[in-house]
């Protein structure tokens, strides 16, 4: 009779990176149906050609570098809906295709792959774009704000595609619950941002839209590109508030706001965790 | 009640290793062909750190050489062919001792602790002893001798005496309802004993003011506190967290297992060495249950005590899935540490590849030690043991809850000990060069 023998522990829990990855793709397939419903086939188009444009260039760079081909974990398809969703409905497909494809390859795997990057690929890649059409192709059609209730189920002011209905994104709940997604950053993210708003005089419908759930909940939430200390996290959390509503207060744009924002706390996130190293358990005896 | 069995049942050779604790090894008193009777002693050694050995069969002894051991290493032992037959050595039950004479009888008797650790030396450490705390949070093992209660309180209050320690708690899991009961219901040196739960900053010191007792019962957390999670159980029974590279003892706490303390009245009251004690089977096996065994009963016999496998083996777990060593072959003996034995079937065994970490703090939430596991193994991966110490890494009491909640199924636990082996390493090559 043969038995296995192997370091301990000797049991593990379901979770993977492939169930983490996949859920959140998941979470978002329903925005993705709202904006279908909302825009037709350039939604359709432009979700694809992220989502496409994301995996050709994992492959492309695995392949070329005779690395072990990771797709089916999903990150970089996630990385692609992330992105086709941060960009108009209104762009040519090649814009969220070209995106992805920088997002992946360049912020992603330039950077050492899966977990190696220090800021979050989509909102390079948004920066990338804004950087490079911010005047042609990344404007959309006006700026959503929330009118009334109905407006949280079906924003009918263009935006971006995330931008179609921020209540369909309800499912993160359930991954927060289920401790897929860590629920500090989310909570002193939002926290933040609401508290900040209502001092500073700014009408909370100009922040509750759909980029910026999708920041709270999608984006400050990356595992890679925010602090891993317990600490660390809720003054990642509140950093991630501040910066995003200096930008929106002084530009009245909270959606842009909350992507810089994003990318700025993303910046600083290795010296909260640095400066937030737990303590020894009983001390250290001097 | 649960299902426990004594194994009556005679294996068809004994294994016997000679070193059951961690310390020095003992020289065999016996030969090949000798026949030995049960209680007599056929281990002993010279030195600080001894467990004596015992035969608990009577029979003649095959050979002496290097056998498996559940510790995963093949070590020097006796083994016996067991024969039908009663003789022992005269067993002298001793009445009131004095403490000196008890922690004589304890070492006599070459009773170890769950941990390892010589229990006569456990309860001297010639330091400053206010409190022993009883762990009593291995869920089936207490459950296996609630029927023999009032021995174990009474070996409890033995080792009180022989450390000259004034007080006692006995930790019990708080979802461990059975126990919790039978604690509640006896009776013992007259009076009922104290049942009180921890909460929040209430720890055994309060309860002990309250109530003016001696001996108290508390009902901790839903932790089980394996062997090396010692300054865990300190810091959430007495409130004491212990400085990075002290022990116990240096909060003036010492820790005892239910299995020695009825050990420890057997051997006083009764003049038995520690020839037995408790091994929970579980998993798939056709009857998980605990079973009572003597030492050196292989693996094997005990599982056949269990209804046998159930179907295919793929690995056998001793001492707990999350910290335990998967041994190579059912033919291993039980020794005087082995609590539990998990089998898994085949198709439960994991096979993981470990990919890059994703820094989503899962291992960070689990750490009870309030430790950063992922870094720690990053930093030991790459050889730099210098940071992993800065990281506190020697705090770690490998419990295994980092490597089990990773996503990304990295060897954390397996990279952190070999942190700790490195540390430990260079502060002892640090140690020799100054002493030169």
């Amino acid at each position: 009779m043969t038995f296995t023998i192997s370091p301990p522990p000797h049991i593990k829990e379901g979770v993977s990176v492939k169930s983490l990855m996949w859920s959140r793709f998941i979470v978002l397939l329903p925005v993705c149906l709202a904006s279908i419903y909302l825009f037709g086939t350039p939604a359709i188009v432009n979700l694809l050609a992220g989502v496409l444009g994301a995996v050709f260039i994992e492959l492309a760079i695995e392949k070329t570098f005779k690395q072990k081909v990771t797709i089916s974990d999903g990150n970089a398809a996630y990385l692609g809906l992330l992105i086709a969703l941060m960009v108009p409905p209104s762009v040519p497909f090649w814009i969220p295709f070209i995106a992805s494809v920088f997002g992946v390859g360049v912020v992603k795997h330039a950077f050492g792959g899966l977990g190696s990057y220090m800021f979050h690929p989509a909102l390079a890649a948004w920066v990338f774009l804004k950087l490079s059409w911010g005047s042609t192709f990344m404007v959309p059609a006006s700026i959503p704000q929330l009118g009334g209730l109905s407006d949280l189920i079906l924003e009918k002011g263009a935006g971006f595609l995330v931008d179609a209905s921020p209540i369909a994104m309800i499912g993160v709940l359930y991954l927060i619950a289920r401790k897929y997604i860590e629920w500090r950053i989310p909570f002193t993210y939002l926290l933040t941002t609401v508290v900040l708003v209502i001092l500073l005089g700014d009408p909370l419908s100009y922040v509750f839209t759909g980029s910026f759930l999708l920041g709270v909940f999608f984006i400050a939430t990356e595992t890679s590109t925010s602090p891993i200390t317990r600490s660390g996290r809720i003054f990642y959390g509140i950093a991630c508030g501040f910066l995003t509503v200096i930008y929106g207060y002084y530009t009245g744009n909270y959606i842009e706001g909350t992507f810089y924002g994003l990318l700025l706390a993303n910046a600083i996130s290795p010296l909260i965790e640095r400066s937030t190293l737990p303590k020894p358990f009983g001390g250290v005896e001097a | 009640m649960s299902d426990v069995i004594k194994l009556e049942k005679l294996p068809e050779k004994a294994i016997i290793p000679l070193r059951q604790h961690d310390g020095i090894g003992c020289a065999p008193l016996v030969k090949k062909g000798d026949e030995v009777i049960v209680g007599q002693k056929i281990g002993e050694c010279e030195g600080s750190e001894l467990a004596y050995i015992h035969s608990p069969f009577c029979g003649t002894v095959a050979s002496i050489e290097m056998m498996p051991n559940p510790g995963g290493k093949r070590i020097l032992s006796v083994v016996l062919t067991p024969a039908e037959c009663v003789q022992s050595v005269e067993f002298v039950p001793e009445k009131n001792a004095p403490p000196s004479r008890l922690i004589e009888i304890i070492k006599e008797a070459g009773v170890v602790e769950y941990y390892e650790k010589p229990t006569y030396l456990a309860l001297k450490p010639g330091k400053r002893i206010d409190t022993l705390v009883m762990n009593a949070t291995f869920p089936l093992i207490t459950h296996a001798y609630l029927d023999s209660l009032d021995k174990v309180l009474g070996g409890f209050r033995l080792m009180l005496e022989a450390g000259g320690i004034d007080r006692g708690v006995i930790i019990v899991r708080a979802d461990d309802k059975e126990s919790l009961a039978a604690f509640k219901n006896i009776t013992f040196e007259g009076k009922p004993l104290t049942v009180a739960p921890l909460i929040g900053k209430r720890h055994a010191d309060y309860y002990f003011e309250d109530t003016g007792e001696e001996i108290i019962v508390l009902a901790g957390g839903k932790i089980t506190y394996t062997p090396t999670m010692m300054n865990l159980l300190s810091a959430d029974v007495m409130g004491r967290k212990i400085p990075l590279g002290r022990e116990p003892a240096d909060a003036h706490v010492v820790v005892c297992g239910v299995k020695s303390a009825k050990a420890v009245y057997d051997a006083v009251y009764e003049g038995k060495p520690y020839l037995e004690n408790a091994v929970t089977v579980t998993g798939a096996v056709n009857n998980p249950r605990t079973v009572f065994v003597r030492f050196g009963t292989p693996i094997k016999d005990v599982i056949e005590a269990c209804g046998g496998y159930k179907g295919e083996p793929g690995k056998l777990v001793v001492n707990g899935s999350m910290g335990g060593v998967a041994v190579y072959t059912d033919a291993a003996p039980v020794v005087k540490n082995t609590t539990g034995i998990v089998v898994q079937a085949k198709d439960e065994v994991v096979r993981d590849e470990a990919i890059a970490c994703i820094h989503c703090a899962r291992c960070v939430d689990a750490c009870p030690m309030n430790l950063l596991p992922t870094r720690i193994a990053s930093y030991s991966d790459l050889g730099r043991y210098e940071e992993c110490e800065q990281l506190y890494a020697m705090n770690c009491i490998e419990c295994g809850a980092c490597a089990v909640v990773c996503p990304s199924k990295r060897h954390l636990l397996q990279l952190i000990r070999y942190s700790k082996l490195q540390i430990h390493n260079m502060c002892a090559a640090e140690a020799e060069e100054a002493t030169k």
